[in-house]
């Protein structure tokens, strides 16, 4: 209001958002327990901390979906008070969920459309898709404003959810793990939008669990750990990972080495496909004339952009989705698919691709989960033994995962992965399919996941390692698939594969 | 390693102590009793504009439905039909489902029952009679929602609305059977078909004035309780309601479930037709159902589809709806000015019932 003050001189002094004391309670859980914080304009500032740490529900209260217990919220030197999510967009708070919100039934521009509604008075739809095509082209953010929501893979989605905040006058953007589900390109595509934006004055906040992203595109970090901060406003450079980690984690942690295994030679392939084409409900082909050898001992890698028929894949070897050509062959027999129920009864397993929605129901406790994972078909649930197993499960995998009277749909997105994680990888399972195992985890539960993928390869499971981070496929791979617009681009051995031959094949430069 | 032991065993005491709040909210308690008496408060103040005496309005009202014991046993009787009506609703819920068809499937429970109870007539002993034409009324609404069900699990089409037009079908082929084949000759000219035998009618208990099919409400209500909350079928139908997509590839027969519920939903509405036929009626007659199958889907509407409560919430409407019968004696009011309670209690409790959304953009 008042013309800013001589001894304050600069406007670039003080902080586009201070958070002081935040605490914010569910029930006994103090979730949030007097947080701190500052975060310039123009300046991206990275929150880390563990699976759980509170991270999500601080910039929830910053999004005005949660009321803090208690604590100030400062914008600009003053003290705001948000009250609902509406009153943040409003005053220029612009935030992408970590479970994306939207509907999946209607249109991109529909969605769009709807959480305007609430900002802003009414656009016609021409009009408002000319803005959102001239959004998205301003920041670099390829959408299809016509096609529907559900059809859409996690990476344009959430570009939709980018355009859905841009639209309004944004002043603080915040993420929460917005490159989880990303593919490296995507990264690349967030992070040179997240730099423009700042260019022009806005500030960033992201939530992110890898270390190689603080380094790339935060300013400065501020560490949670038990919903208190251990590390408030640092420069990432003047950290090194092993202090960042430990700041994290309490403690350090050793990252996985790459073992060096012997060639599986003439094992006998457990699944194969021959020829195998997929179609998506959309009508466009998913997979198309696939062969492929899933071998006990392997682990086989597959690459590829995001939508190259990876998630058909997995939903096929776990018997979610039938073929429209070719077969699959289990123990040297053709199965007739979908059939989730054979697949599991022959051992294959697998970590859903989108786990929120294919393995979370509502309501549910992740005891009940246990129990329904456990029945396998079989339609009998012991709900009763259910907390006994999954602490078996537990002490087996230690992933830590949650008591199992919570409710799955109310957990962090790290917490859900590492129950359905506990209970996916002590299944002792045959074929183990993994999609993006380790997203949204923290550190320190990453390198358990790799080191348990590992292990069950040499106890002779099958594990077939989809992922979109390339340092993890040559990590843990014995084989790499890479898939190109649903083909087999090519196979390499994990030992000499390499990320710019593993690139050309995923884009397709050598594959003509 | 060690240490790594000591992170679990640290978050593990994190949890259980995050896992006690589980315990009954005693504000929400609070809240809803306070909106039911503000709904109480409302409603009088409304009879009282309307000339009746807000002092000796409510023990009236409870005078009529449930103080005295012939007040009691009537509003029990009536309970019977919106009860099964409300379950009818509860069942498919479960599994995610909508069933706006409670009407049809009591009236078509009913046409059942009276085509079976017409034709055995006292030619077999009574219980045998009693028994043929309950389970033929059963039948009748499991197979009529089955339909709707068929068309859900077959094209796509919505339930919803498939069960809302075939309460419009259930309902012409009842008045087409009242008009024509089983009209009562004795019946002076009325649309309505002739009489059930003697035998095959309920008899009330003991004097009390309450049939079986009160103590069938009951036991029924126990018996869905039991079995959705400690079946496998119980499970695997909030398995489907919850999420379609983990059931299915959890291999739960998702299209299975879904008709079941259906199936079994409408047969529970079928039964609450016939006993509601053999036990107050007697006979076909046009508006033989009064709208109970819709009372009943705002009863289960109250009770949050939990067997029990969706039980009592019946018997709160059942009571509700006979206490306008001593409002008209005695305060000269027309009676109808209850629903003007029932839908207070409704509406209130659609904004303050559901829980606080914490996480809504
Ligand atoms: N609505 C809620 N009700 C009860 N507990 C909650 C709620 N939201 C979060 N919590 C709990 O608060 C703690 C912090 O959760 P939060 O989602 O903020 O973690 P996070 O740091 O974002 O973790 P992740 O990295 O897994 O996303 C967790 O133990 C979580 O289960
Ligand atoms: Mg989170």
């Amino acid at each position: 209001m008042s013309a800013p003050n001589d001894s304050r001189a600069e406007p670039h002094d003080t902080p586009a958002l201070e958070v002081r004391d935040l605490v914010k309670t569910f029930g006994p859980v103090r979730a949030n327990d007097g947080i701190s914080f500052t975060v310039m304009p123009g300046e991206v500032h990275a929150l880390l901390g563990e699976n759980g740490a509170g991270k999500s529900t601080l910039v929830k209260s910053l999004y005005g979906v949660h009321r803090p217990d208690s604590g100030e919220i400062l914008r600009d030197g003053k003290v705001q008070h948000l009250d609902s999510p509406s009153v943040a967009r409003r005053s220029g708070i612009g935030m992408v969920f970590q479970d994306m919100r939207l509907i999946p039934a209607l249109s991109v521009w529909e969605n769009i459309a709807l959480h305007l509604e609430s900002t802003s008075g009414v656009l016609r739809p021409r009009q408002l898709r000319a803005l959102i095509a001239e959004t998205s082209e301003r920041y670099g953010l390829a959408t299809h404003p016509l096609r529907k929501v559900e059809h859409l893979s996690i990476g344009e989605w959430q570009r939709v959810e980018l355009v859905k905040v841009l639209l309004g006058g944004l002043r603080l953007l915040i993420l929460d793990e917005p490159t989880s589900v990303l593919t490296p390109q995507e990264v690349a595509g967030l992070f040179a939008m997240v730099r423009r934006l700042t260019a022009e004055g806005v500030a960033v906040i992201i939530i992110t669990h890898k270390l190689r992203e603080v380094r790339q595109i935060a300013d400065r970090v501020t560490v949670l750990r038990g919903g208190r901060t251990v590390l408030m406003n640092a420069s990432p450079h003047a950290l090194t990972d092993a202090e960042l980690i430990t700041a994290m984690v309490g403690e350090p942690v050793e990252t996985l080495q790459r073992a060096v295994t012997p060639p599986v030679t003439g094992a006998h392939a457990l699944v194969r496909l021959n020829g195998v084409s997929v179609r998506r409900p959309d009508g466009d082909w998913g997979l198309r004339d696939l062969d492929l050898e899933i071998r006990p001992g392997e682990i086989l890698g597959v690459a590829g952009l995001a939508g190259s028929g990876q998630n058909e894949l997995a939903d096929l070897l776990v018997g979610a989705d039938g073929i429209a050509d070719g077969e699959v062959v289990v123990d040297g027999e053709a199965v007739a698919l979908p059939d989730p129920v054979r697949m599991r009864r022959a051992g294959i397993v697998g970590v859903a691709p989108d786990p929120v929605r294919q393995f979370v129901v509502p309501g549910m406790t992740v005891a009940e989960h246990t129990a329904l994972w456990n029945s396998a078909g079989m339609f009998a649930f012991d709900v009763r033994h259910a907390d006994a197993d999954l602490r078996r499960r537990d002490a087996m995998a230690e992933l830590r995962v949650v008591a199992s009277s919570r409710r799955m749909d109310r957990l962090s997105g790290g917490n859900i992965q590492r129950a359905l994680l506990t209970l996916a990888l002590t299944s002792d399972a045959r074929v183990v399919v993994a999609s993006y195992p380790t997203r949204g985890l923290d550190v320190l539960t990453t390198e358990r996941t790799r080191t348990l993928l590992r292990r069950l390869s040499e106890a002779g499971a099958a594990v077939v390692l989809i992922s979109e981070d390339l340092d993890e496929l040559l990590a843990l791979s014995d084989r790499v698939a890479v898939l190109a617009v649903g083909r087999l681009a090519g196979i390499l051995p994990g030992g000499t594969a390499d990320r710019n031959t593993i690139g050309e094949l995923m884009t397709g430069v050598e594959a003509a | 390693m060690t240490s790594e032991r000591l992170v679990l065993t640290r978050s593990r005491a994190w949890d259980v102590a995050r896992s006690a709040h589980r315990a009954v909210s005693w504000t929400r308690v609070g809240i809803v009793a306070g909106a039911y008496v503000l709904c109480l408060v409302a409603f009088a103040a409304f009879a009282a504009w309307r000339g009746a005496n807000p002092l000796t309005l409510i023990p009236t009202m409870l005078q009529s439905s449930l103080l005295e014991p012939s007040a009691l046993a009537q509003t029990l009787l009536r309970a019977v039909p919106i009860g099964f009506a409300a379950l009818a609703v509860a069942v498919p819920a479960r599994a995610g489902l909508v069933n706006v068809g409670g009407e049809g499937q009591l009236i078509i429970g009913a046409v059942a029952g009276a085509g079976v109870g017409i034709a055995v007539g006292a030619h077999v002993p009574g219980v045998v009679g009693v028994l043929l034409t309950v389970t033929a009324g059963t039948l009748a609404g499991g197979l009529w929602a089955a339909i709707s069900g068929m068309l859900k699990v077959a094209f796509g089409a919505a339930e919803s609305v498939t069960t809302l037009l075939m309460n419009f079908i259930a309902n012409d082929i009842m008045l087409f059977l009242i008009y024509q084949p089983w009209k009562d000759p004795n019946g002076s000219g009325q649309p309505q078909s002739r009489p059930l035998a003697a035998s095959i009618r309920l008899q009330p208990l003991l004097g009390t004035g309450v049939t079986l099919a009160v103590v069938l409400l009951v036991v029924v209500t126990v018996g869905l309780w039991f079995v959705i909350r400690r079946t496998g079928w119980g499970f695997a139908l909030r398995v489907v309601g919850g999420n379609p997509m983990a059931a299915m590839r959890n291999g739960l027969p998702t299209r299975r479930l879904s008709l079941s519920a259906m199936t079994v939903g409408g047969a529970l509405a079928g039964l609450g037709g016939v006993l509601n036929l053999i036990g107050v009626e007697g006979q076909l007659r046009p508006d033989l159902t009064a709208t109970f199958g819709y009372v009943g889907f705002l009863a289960c509407f109250l009770g949050r589809n939990d067997p029990i409560r969706v039980a009592l919430a019946a018997i709160l409407f059942s009571a509700i709806a006979l206490s306008g019968n001593g409002m008209q004696i005695s305060e000269g009011l027309d009676g109808s000015i209850v629903n003007v309670l029932l839908g207070a209690i409704v509406l209130t409790m659609l904004t303050v019932g559901r829980r606080t959304k914490e996480a809504l953009t």
